[in-house]
Order: structure tokens, then sequence, then C-alpha cells
């Protein structure tokens, strides 16, 4: 599966795609990923490729992307060149930014939800592979709740 | 157990199960998290180690060299610019040996994304005549660091391993050993003046040895074959994965055969030109310079960056690979699509840097009627101020205003010049060209950017701190003492934040300057506000804002202080709230009073 994660510096992109090479580690699954750091510090897009079981490279040529999470709606646009279908991006909604902030009080367990966003479109991780590594978090409850949510 | 690694953080761990005791370096992107990664390993398992940032490469590598003589095994990190720093006593290391072994891991940027060059770390070990190993991936640069430090050990030679931003920055899983580092480590130094302080009659004796031990590596230097077709890939590191990648997608296991170099200097020419024999189309692919291709005998079925079939300067991409593929043959249709870039952003200084506040000040004195002189790190940022007129390696700003200072007044008239550099690199290199001023009676102002920290890298600590990498006490080196030391008489320190104030130093340190023959040095400190302890310290406001009735939208406050957090929109600035520290910083920059700040 080739993949990837557009978002700011800080945002948490990197977290997720640590995350998600853990479930497929667990899944005895070859991951590999490159971050583009740019200038990401001061503010600028982080641009996350990834490869799951499959390839020597982790680099994705443009529209050769299964899927495309995108934490920046900014980014939108850009993303289309990256997937081989626009049904392959996956938007973390302002909408959905407001609701995480409300009902869990962090943005951070933004990435739990897109996770989960994520997990309702591909078919290659079973939901209960997120949970074992979600609940090796710190608040275990709270980040699968938001996981859950984002299946929805 | 596997771990999922950067290549920086595969090397750290390959080089610590090796028993790699002491490592130094200076940091600098893509090789930063190298050295961080050991101190971890070492504060986690206990290690007894020393790993440590040095004050420039130069004397990191001085560093690891006696401590291989001290029978340690050594490794030191940079990026390739810093090798060029560390080169004299890199040469003469390969001459004497290692006898404890030495990793010299050396990271190159081809693009380049973050360095003045693109240059290929791999050439000046072909140039020191020592071996160096290029992996692919970040599973390869682990098993290369281990095969480097043994190799080192076993003839006493110093080994590069040549990493490239895309390996370093890259993560793979990665299955790791048992974490039992054993400790082979033995202190120990036998006094011999023939090798450790020869005379320049008998060097070549030393460097007769180092060709012999360079010539029993080329015999056993041997490549590795993959694919099976006619048209002959010769290549090494990270282009090979791209390569992998491309014969994949397109089916050419039966077209092309691969030889990859572990180690693509020493060659074994001879065994090559056998392989290379029978074949009439041979493509030479490497990244950064052609370093396999210049140990090719026969080059005449060659195609390669000699004959500038393969571009001479730029990353050598997949995309670029598949064009290459394409123009010769190997791929009959490529599919059509253009390459998009994201959405530009230009680079800027953090919100609430205080370097921005500094490079404000130095404007408002010295107006466009000066020559400014910029270095590396944030600070070169300056650019966007139009406070930086050169950049060009580390501590030039001041050996660069010597220089235009001498050049205007002895051929022209006295022309107002000021450097720019940070506390770290003024330690770094900005010492000895300071020593050169005064003794030499050059006359400019050196600003000295204190932030605390080495920003642009990752916030690693500079020789000012009272604390090391461990938080254990360290010695804390002033720099106002350093400067008063060599003799500058002209010394002014103040929180960059307090621009009036800060504006009358410098108005006083312009008069100086004009009539004195000896620099002034102003140092500006205010910490980086990128770090947790730098932002919860900083002065802030409850709330910055623009008075939209009062804003003309003429932007002189974006043009001249150009925080990234002030945005023009529906004909009036207003303050981007997301990325805003509400320092206040700004306000001074409105002629119209309309930046306010509620308390
Ligand atoms: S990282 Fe620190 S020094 Fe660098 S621009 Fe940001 S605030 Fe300034
Ligand atoms: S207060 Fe002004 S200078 Fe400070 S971060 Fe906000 S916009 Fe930038």
């Amino acid at each position: 599966m080739k993949l990837v994660i557009l978002g700011v510096g800080g945002m948490g992109a990197i977290s997720l795609s640590k995350i998600l090479a853990r479930v497929a580690i667990n899944k005895n699954l070859t991951v590999k990923s490159t971050e583009i750091h740019g200038m990401a510090k001061k503010g600028g897009l982080v641009e996350i490729y990834m490869k799951i079981g499959e390839g020597a490279s982790p680099y994705i040529p443009q529209k050769e992307a299964d899927f495309c999470i995108v934490l920046e709606r900014l980014y939108y646009d850009y993303a289309l060149n990256l997937v081989k279908s626009p049904e392959g991006i996956i938007l973390l909604k302002d909408d959905d930014k407001v609701k995480i902030l409300k009902e869990f009080g962090d943005i951070r367990f933004a990435n739990s939800f897109i996770l989960g966003k994520f997990f309702k479109k591909q078919n290659i991780f079973d939901r209960k592979d997120a949970v074992g590594v979600l609940s090796a978090f710190k608040m275990p409850d709270k980040n699968i709740k938001a996981f859950y949510e984002g299946v929805k | 157990m596997k771990l999922f690694l950067s290549g920086n953080e595969a090397i750290a761990f390959g080089l610590v199960e090796a028993g790699v005791r002491f490592i130094s370096g200076y940091p600098g992107t893509p090789s930063s998290e190298i050295l961080p990664t050991a101190i971890e390993l070492k504060r986690k398992y206990k290690i007894n180690a020393y790993f440590e940032w040095s004050v420039n490469e130069k004397s990191a590598m001085e560093e690891v060299t006696a401590a291989s003589y001290a029978n340690i095994k050594s490794a030191v990190t940079f990026k390739q610019v810093g090798l060029n720093v560390a080169m004299d006593p890199f040469m003469n290391t390969a001459i004497v040996g290692t006898p404890g072994g030495l990793v010299v891991v050396s990271a190159d940027d081809p693009g380049p994304h973050s360095s003045q060059t693109e240059q290929d770390s791999r050439f000046l070990a072909f140039f020191a005549k020592i071996p160096v190993l290029d992996p692919s991936t970040p599973k390869e640069a682990y098993e290369f660091s281990k095969d480097a430090v043994n190799l080192s050990r076993e003839f006493e030679i110093p080994v590069m391993l040549r990493t490239t931003t895309r390996i370093s920055h890259s993560r793979e899983d990665i299955e790791t050993g048992e974490f039992n580092f054993k400790d082979d480590t033995a202190v120990n130094f036998n006094k011999n003046t023939d090798r450790f302080a020869a005379t320049p009659h008998f060097r070549y004796l030393l460097h007769k040895t180092l060709n012999e031990k360079i010539e029993k590596i080329r015999q056993k230097n041997d490549f590795k074959e993959y694919f099976d077709g006619d048209f002959l890939i010769i290549t090494s590191g990270v282009s090979f994965a791209y390569i992998c990648d491309i014969v994949e997608e397109y089916n050419l296991e039966g077209v092309v055969k691969v030889i990859k170099f572990d180690m693509p200097y020493p060659i074994n020419f001879d065994n090559l030109q056998k392989k290379i024999g029978g074949h009439s189309n041979i493509l030479v692919i490497e990244e950064s310079y052609p370093v396999i291709e210049m140990q090719v005998k026969n080059r005449e079925n060659v195609s390669g960056r000699l004959n500038g079939f393969v571009p001479n300067e730029g990353e050598l991409t997949l995309d670029v690979i598949k064009e290459l593929f394409f123009k010769c043959g190997i791929i009959k249709e490529r599919k059509e699509k253009s390459i998009v870039a994201p959405p530009f952003k230009r680079p800027s200084l953090c919100p609430g840097c205080g370097h921005r506040s500094a490079f404000y000040a130095i404007k408002k004195v010295f107006k466009n009627k000066a020559i400014y002189t910029g270095d590396i790190g944030c600070y070169t940022l300056g650019l966007n101020l139009k406070a930086v007129d050169t950049v060009h390696c580390m501590g030039a700003s001041v050996s660069f205003a010597f220089g235009f200072d001498k050049s205007f007044s002895t051929f022209g008239s006295k022309m107002p010049v000021v450097a720019t550099i940070g506390d770290s690199t003024f330690f770094h290199s900005g010492i000895t060209p300071l020593v050169n001023a005064i003794h030499n009676r050059a006359s400019f102002l050196l600003v000295i950017l204190d932030n605390a920290t080495v920003a642009m890298t990752g916030n690693q600590k500079t020789p000012q701190d009272k604390t090391d990498s461990y938080n254990n006490t360290a010695n804390a080196v002033g720099i106002e003492n350093v400067v008063k030391g060599v003799g500058v008489e002209f010394v002014e320190t103040e929180d960059a934040y307090n621009i009036d104030s800060v504006t009358d130093i410098l108005s006083k340190a312009k008069e100086y300057i004009l009539k004195s023959s000896k620099p002034a040095v102003v140092i500006l400190k205010h910490p980086c506000v990128y770090t947790k302890e730098g932002l919860k310290e900083n002065i802030r406001f409850e709330k910055v804002f623009v008075d939209k009735d009062m804003c003309e939208g003429c932007k002189v406050c974006i043009d001249n202080f150009e925080c990234p957090s002030l945005i023009f929109k529906d004909s009036v600035v207003e303050i981007d709230r997301s990325t805003c520290i509400n320092c206040g910083q700004c306000v001074v920059s409105c002629p119209l009073g309309a930046i306010k700040v509620k308390e």
C-alpha cells in the first residue's frame, strides 16, 4: 500500500506515521517511510510517504498513492496530484477539528480520529490491529474512542 | 525486536552495537539525529561511553582520532560541509591509521535541501584513500555501520559511512540485536613516534602502509548482482532502491542487470572490467558525483555523468532515473504526467523570534548604507529583512566583514560593515577571524545573536550551557569574556526584545567603528522561542491585535518586520491567531500605531 500524509510542522503527522508503522510491524508487514522535512519547523508543509508491504524505497511518484491523509485543508488540492483517485483522500475537516476539541478537549486526539477514518477505507488491516496499538498509549480509552469516532 | 528506525537512528544503533564507545560531532542537517540517538542509548542502557557534541567538526575529528589511538572504537558525525571543516585532520588520520577503529559518518545532501553544496563525501574518501560504505536503505545503514566498525578495526584505517538526506530521514522496520551492549573496550596507548608524530621525511612510509591497506581492501571488495538482462546498470546507495522500484513497476527483470556496490571505493577494477566486458550498453547511476564511474577502466560503452547522459547537478530522484531509463530505451513508454510542486511558503524566522527584532533594529540604524555579512543558522533568514547580503560558510560573516572593510578602506572609502552570527557558529568558527580583525586593525560591527542554543538543527546545547547533553554540570564559556579577552573594547550586551535600547547601542557602535581601528561587538540575547522553555519564559501580552480602523493596508509592517503571523487580508493587515505568540515585538513596525497590545 502506498500512503502519503500531509500536515504542517508540529501537528503530529510524524507520530501518525509511527502509529501506522507499528500496526504494520505487528502484522508482520514491511514498512518504509520518508519525511520531507522542508521548513516544517517554520510552520511549513510536512510530507510523509509510506509504503506498507511493498517496495524497496519509500518514495511514491505523483498520482501513484493509494491513499493520502490530509491534516490541513490548505493542502487538499495538492493531495489531488498525489493519489490515483480522489477517493483515496482522507481529509481532516475543520468541523472534525472543532468536534474533537469539544469532545476530547485536545486536538492531539485528531490522530486517532483520522486513523479511524483511514481504517474505514482501507482493507489490509482489521480495526482490532489499531486498537491493539492505541491501547499502549497514554490515554488508551480516549484514543480508542476517538478512533471509533473516525470509523463511524 | 523490530523497531521503526530512521537512517540516522539506525546508524547510531549499529555503531553502539558494534562496540563504538567514543562519538563526537557537530550538528548539521541531515546528520543531526545520530549523536542524540547514541546519547539516548547510553542513558537508557547505562553504557560506559563518551558521546557528546564538540565545538566544531575539526575538533571532533581530532578528538575521535586520539580516542582511536587510545584503542577505543570511535566515530564522528557531521554533514558533508562539516567534513570540509574536518579535512585537515581527516587526511592525516587516513595516513596514520586508527588502531582502535574509527568510523567517519558524513551525511550528504544532494538537492541540496539544506546545505551550501551538493558535494559527494565518497569523493573525499577516494581522495584520502579510505574505504566508504554507501547504504541504500536505513536497514543497510544499520548493517553497514557495524561492517564499518569491523573493517576499520581490522585494517586500522578510518572507514567512511556515507549517508544522504533520503537515507538519514527515511524510516524502516529494522530487526535490531539484543541490547546486551557487551564491552570489549580496553583503553591503552602504545607510544610510537614513528607513527603518531612522524616527521615529513618518514611520512611516505605511512603513505605506503595506507596504500597497502587500501589495495587489500580493494581485492576483497566485490559487487552484488541483481536481475538478468542485457542492459547493465552499475549503482550504489539510494539510487539502487529507486532502480529496484522501477524494475518492479515496469517488469524489467529480464531487461536489465544491476551491479551494486556496497563499497563504492575502492573498487576492484579488474573484476568489474571482466563483468562489463560483454555488455554494449552500460549505465552508471549513483547519487552525487561519478565516483564509481571514474573507477571504471574502459568507459567505451559507459553512459553516466562523465559523458553528460546523467545530469551533473540536482538530486537523482526516482523520477529523474525513470526519465533516464526512458531516454536510453530501457522503458519504452512513460506515463505522461507533470510534477506538481506543493504550495510554496517562503521560509521565515519563527513568529516572535528574537533574531527578527535584532535585524529590525540593525536595519533601522544602518539602513541601506552598509554591507551585511551573514552566517549559517536560522538567522540566515535575515535575508527576508534585507539585513543579510552574503552567506558563505560557518564563521565567514566575521572574515567577510574583515575582507570588505579592508577592501573599501584601502581602495575606496570607509564602508560600514555589519556581521551577524549565532552563538554556536561564533564558537565554531567566529573567534579566529575576530582575533585577526583585532590584530590587523579592521573595524566593523559584529552582532552576536545569542539564543543560547543551536536552533536550526534541533536545539542542541552550546559551549555557553551550564549543563551537557545528560544535564550534568558543564563549564559555561561566556561569549563576553571571549570577546573582551581577544581585545575588543566596544562590547555591549542587551536583550534583543528591547528594540529601543538596542537601537541606541547600535547607533553608538556605528559611530565607534567609523572612527576606530577595532571591531565593535554587540551581543543580542533572547532565548529561542521554538524551545519549550524559551516559549514559556517569553514575554507575552494577553493579545496583540491590529486596529482595523487605523490600519491603512500600507504593509509597512509586513515589509519591514516580516513576522509570518502578520497577514494581509481584505486590504488590511491582520494577525494569524494560530501562529502568533503575542510577543508584541511587531508593535514598533507600524508607523500609524495600528498594532496594539492588550496587557
Ligand atoms: S528556531 Fe528559534 S532561533 Fe530559529 S527562527 Fe525559530 S525562534 Fe528563531
Ligand atoms: S505579536 Fe506580532 S511579532 Fe509577535 S508573533 Fe504576533 S504578529 Fe508576530
